[in-house]
């Protein structure tokens, strides 16, 4: 009966063009989502490096005005920009700390549209003024990309519903339920086969295509690092089949299965994913970032006004500044980095504050995700893409890092009134991002998998109340 | 006729289980996302009226100090929220809320509410623009999929035939019978909504022409959205696939064209990236007069020019103090590059709303998406309007300082400190937003590609469905 079962759907799947239109409908779509992708992780490296080519130029520009000074010679440049002045090389020439993009970065585009990937940390700015922002067009931001993490999220399920929502109502409808019936076959089991030969159609289908649109747009494109979506995108469509064969038994006609099938595809897509949301940012809210602006303003104006009363404690702690000077020279920046200190010190706890609460709410809808396969694969594809909050909270938390670095690089040359000299360039820290790792790929999907066998049971209950009441033809 | 069709679609609608389960379900969603958002807009605006005080104090109490300090001290111009913005939320979650005005620099908007919030919140939000945009639409699509197709599966249509009735009054009969329930729906909720804002405190410039223009823009949408269902529905045979083709055209309009659009438009008309365009700035910046610089080549051609004009042969017999003078000079000078390319910005920027505009051809969503923001004063042009605004009032702001510098000191006097009370003079930042006429006015393109959609697709469910 299944090898009967099977000639009989590739020969009727084919000749009313379903096959041929699956085909072309999922290159299209993932063509063009894996060209967006790709393109927009080609614009973020080109960004970086264009970032790094800059600081390589002002690097030149720094060099040659050390070596003037060095020798000697007048230079024509704004006395507090020549490098020789700690402070300069650390506000006019700071590094870039960048964020590279991981190998599967196209796929999904996460939070990449909100942030930017490369900062420089100047020495004088403070934690809080590190702009992580980009300049982009927020409309772009409100519609969302059309990556391969939104076709895989939003639309493989309606074209998987669009291809099963009647398996067995189109029976009925047609009359052709009662020859069945007739068959040595329980409808069930029957049900089953239809789909999982519209789930091997669809498995197949998704493979080569994944594999074709990952060589025209990838030239470079290795077939392992494919491996993970791959998995992800036939669990999450073995979920939505199982769905489907379970409305196709529960439910009735066409209508009314298409009908519950976008009701939960709306459920699960939308509703729930947002609800999570304003619950979790109910449970922890974000504390205001007008009034962190205020926090802010207080204490650099109290630092302000105590500035000398600062940089005294600062010395008394740093011990070791205030021997080396034998003259005691206090410059604006000697005052003023010392204050800059406590400014830190101060708002740090208000800083921490946003990130703790993004953390938690993160923790939340971790433990949450079940609720919905969408949010599970959506929050599986950004760490498998290196886009997820996660990813820029650890960003973040290294470039802030690499300021400190980089401020205690040259605070140093500032307080022991040395110059910085054209030895001292080699030494200079340079940043390198550390991406996390993404592990519960293979967890989430046994996870989709456990879930879509649990709703297929769910299917056979139904079945076989049918079964045995025998009035699957009459109902 | 029309009025029997009207009375017995309606009657048909209310008795199936689905259809009433759907509508609560909507109504819910929309009541539960205006009250949340009623929450927030209050909360919002008590945080950015307590900001906008104690920034204020902080900005009159910093005593006795130099203007340019001051200067440098800087304020901040905070964003308000408007009354509208109940309901559709627009770009505002996406922009930054205060921008920081100091001595040298356009700063841009920071802190936006994105960027603290998870990846969760990128599936979309329970806002009442949410539910209008995108599920009641969808409800039509469920209403109205089967309005033909039904009478063609149980054979009642060649009933309705046999009686003689011309073919619009029918059409016309089922159209009312999905259009009121939704209309009536929405505009019972718009009417509520405006009853609310004007009993909110503060709420400002909340006016009804906005509201009802909004409300006009949605039923609009709605228009279309039921005369494109019904014309599948009467052109198709069977339900199911009516109901597969009606969802189809919902997630096109909804979902795929706005996001293939924006990344067209992101490619087409890039933004240079933030390092670049800084790196520009910096550039003409070096070539151009620096305000603190008394040696550069551009300061030396002022000073000559200003020891003509006076004729005197030293700076300091000059009767204003030359150092403020130069420093005013130098903030013209880049306030003059920064306007230069923040104007290129806003040519991308409009370059890439003209994209959006073109590609509305294909989705009724985008004009009426647009729309509904700009009305509601949270679309990405009001955010300029606000940003060149604030920009304005930092350049006033440092004429302000740098001339009570200029008047009450002499050339190289830089202990000069100006008095407690001199802050106090400067008045406080404040803004308006564009008046409803004008948002229509910059709006008209995309209000006119609405009423092509309404009146094409009247057309053709009336003039090309002869029979049925």
């Amino acid at each position: 009966m299944y090898k009967y079962n099977f000639a009989y759907e590739f020969k009727s799947l084919f000749r009313n063009g379903w096959i041929q239109l699956l085909t072309i409908l999922l290159f299209a779509l993932f063509w063009f989502a894996f060209s967006n992708g790709h393109e927009k992780v080609a614009k973020r490296q080109a960004d970086i490096q264009a970032a790094f080519d800059e600081v390589k130029e002002s690097d030149q520009v720094m060099l040659k005005l050390l070596d003037s000074v060095e020798n000697g010679l007048s230079v024509s440049a704004s006395p507090w920009t020549i490098p020789s002045r700690p402070m300069a090389v650390g506000n006019y020439h700071p590094r870039v700390a960048a964020m590279d993009p991981g190998q599967l970065a196209y796929i999904a585009t996460g939070q990449s549209d909100l942030f930017s990937h490369n900062v420089k940390p100047t020495t004088s700015g403070d934690d809080a003024a590190l702009n992580f922002t980009e300049i982009i067009n927020p409309v772009q931001q409100l519609f969302g990309s059309f990556d391969p993490s939104f076709v895989i999220i939003y639309l493989l399920p309606l074209i998987i519903i669009a291809f099963t929502y009647n398996v067995l109502s189109a029976e009925k409808e047609s009359g052709t339920i009662r020859l069945l019936a007739s068959q040595p076959i329980s409808i069930h089991s029957w049900v089953l086969q239809k789909m999982a030969i519209r789930l091997f159609w669809v498995t197949l289908l998704l493979t080569l295509i994944l594999v074709l649109v990952l060589f025209l747009t990838n030239t470079a494109g290795n077939l392992m690092e494919l491996l993970p979506i791959w998995g992800i995108c036939i669990a999450y469509s073995l979920f939505w089949f199982a769905l489907s064969f379970a409305i196709n038994l529960w439910v009735g006609s066409s209508s009314k299965n298409a009908i519950s099938l976008i009701g939960l595809w709306l459920l699960f897509v939308l509703l729930i994913p947002s609800v999570m949301n304003q619950m979790g940012s109910t449970l922890y809210p974000m504390p205001s970032r007008t009034l962190m602006v205020n926090k802010l303003r207080t204490i650099k104006a109290e630092a302000t006004e105590k500035q000398d009363e600062i940089l005294d404690n600062f010395l008394r702690d740093h011990p070791e500044y205030a021997i080396n000077d034998p003259n005691q020279g206090r410059s604006f920046y000697h005052r003023y980095m010392a204050s800059q200190q406590l400014v830190r010190e101060e708002l740090r706890p208000v800083v921490m504050e946003f990130e703790d609460q993004l953390q938690k709410q993160q923790a939340w809808i971790s433990q949450l995700k079940w609720a919905s396969p969408s949010i599970m694969v959506q929050q599986e594809l950004n760490a498998l893409s290196g886009t997820s909050t996660k990813d820029y909270e650890n960003f973040r938390k290294q470039a802030t890092g690499f300021a400190n670095v980089w401020r205690e690089h040259l605070l140093p040359f500032l307080y022991n009134n040395e110059p910085f000299s054209s030895a001292d360039y080699e030494n200079l820290p340079a940043f390198k991002y550390q991406p996390l790792e993404s592990k519960g790929t293979s967890k989430t999907i046994v996870i989709l998998m456990v879930m879509g066998i649990l709703v297929i049971g769910i299917g056979y209950l139904r079945g076989f109340g049918l079964q045995q009441k025998n009035n699957l033809i009459i109902q | 006729m029309i009025r029997g069709t009207f009375l017995k679609e309606l009657k048909e609608l209310t008795r199936d289980g689905r259809v009433r389960i759907s509508f609560i379900i909507v109504l819910l969603l929309l009541l539960a996302a205006t009250w949340i958002s009623k929450n927030q807009y209050e909360q919002t605006n008590e945080q950015h009226h307590q900001a906008e005080t104690s920034e204020r104090d902080i900005w009159e109490g910093q005593g006795s100090k130099n203007p340019h300090s001051a200067a440098h001290y800087g304020t901040y111009a905070f964003k308000p929220k408007y009354p509208l913005s109940l309901i559709d939320h627009g770009v505002d979650k996406f922009t930054g809320t205060s921008i920081f005005l100091e001595a040298h620099t356009r700063n841009e908007a920071q802190f936006s509410k994105a960027t603290d919030q998870t990846g969760l919140a990128r599936f979309g939000e329970l806002t009442p623009d949410f539910v209008l945009l995108f599920i009641i639409p969808l409800l039509i699509v469920f209403l109205g999929y089967n309005a033909f197709t039904k009478e063609r599966e149980m054979g009642t249509l060649l009933l309705l035939r046999s009686q003689g009735t011309p073919v619009w009054k029918l059409i016309l009969g089922k159209w009312l019978s999905i259009f009121l329930p939704i209309g009536g729906t929405v505009l019972v909720l718009f009417v509520i909504t405006g009853l609310v804002l004007s009993n909110l405190k503060d709420f400002g410039v909340f006016q009804w022409d906005s509201l009802g223009m909004m409300s006009l823009v949605y039923m609009a949408y709605y228009i279309v959205f039921i005369n494109l269902i019904l014309l599948v529905s009467s052109k198709v045979k069977k339900s199911g696939i009516s109901l597969v083709i009606s969802l189809s055209i919902w997630i096109m309009a909804c979902l795929v064209v706005p996001k293939a659009a924006s990344n067209i438009a992101e490619s087409t008309h890039p933004y240079p990236t933030r390092q670049e365009f800084v790196a520009n700035i910096t550039k003409d910046q070096q070539n151009g007069l620096d305000g603190h610089d008394p040696w550069n080549k551009q300061a030396r051609e002022l000073e000559q020019q200003v020891l003509k004009e006076h004729g005197v042969d030293s700076l300091e017999q000059l009767p204003f103090n030359f150092d403020a003078y130069r420093m005013q000079k130098g903030e013209e000078h880049t306030a003059e590059i920064y306007f230069k390319h923040y104007n290129y910005l806003k040519t991308q920027f409009e370059e890439q709303t003209g994209l959006y505009r073109n590609l509305a051809v294909l989705s009724p969503f985008l004009p009426a998406r647009f729309m509904s923001m700009a009305i509601a004063n949270t679309d990405y042009a009001t955010h300029w309007d606000f940003a060149d605004s604030a920009e304005k009032y930092r350049v006033e702001l440092q004429a302000f300082l740098n001339g009570d510098f200029a008047e009450n000191s002499s050339f190289g006097e830089w202990s000069y400190r100006a008095d407690a009370s001199k802050w106090k003079e400067l008045p406080a930042f404040e803004y308006d937003p564009p008046e409803l006429n004008e948002t229509v006015g910059r709006n008209g393109s995309n209000l006119m590609i609405l009423s092509a959609w309404v009146l094409i697709s009247f057309s053709l469910l009336f003039f090309t469905t002869k029979k049925l």
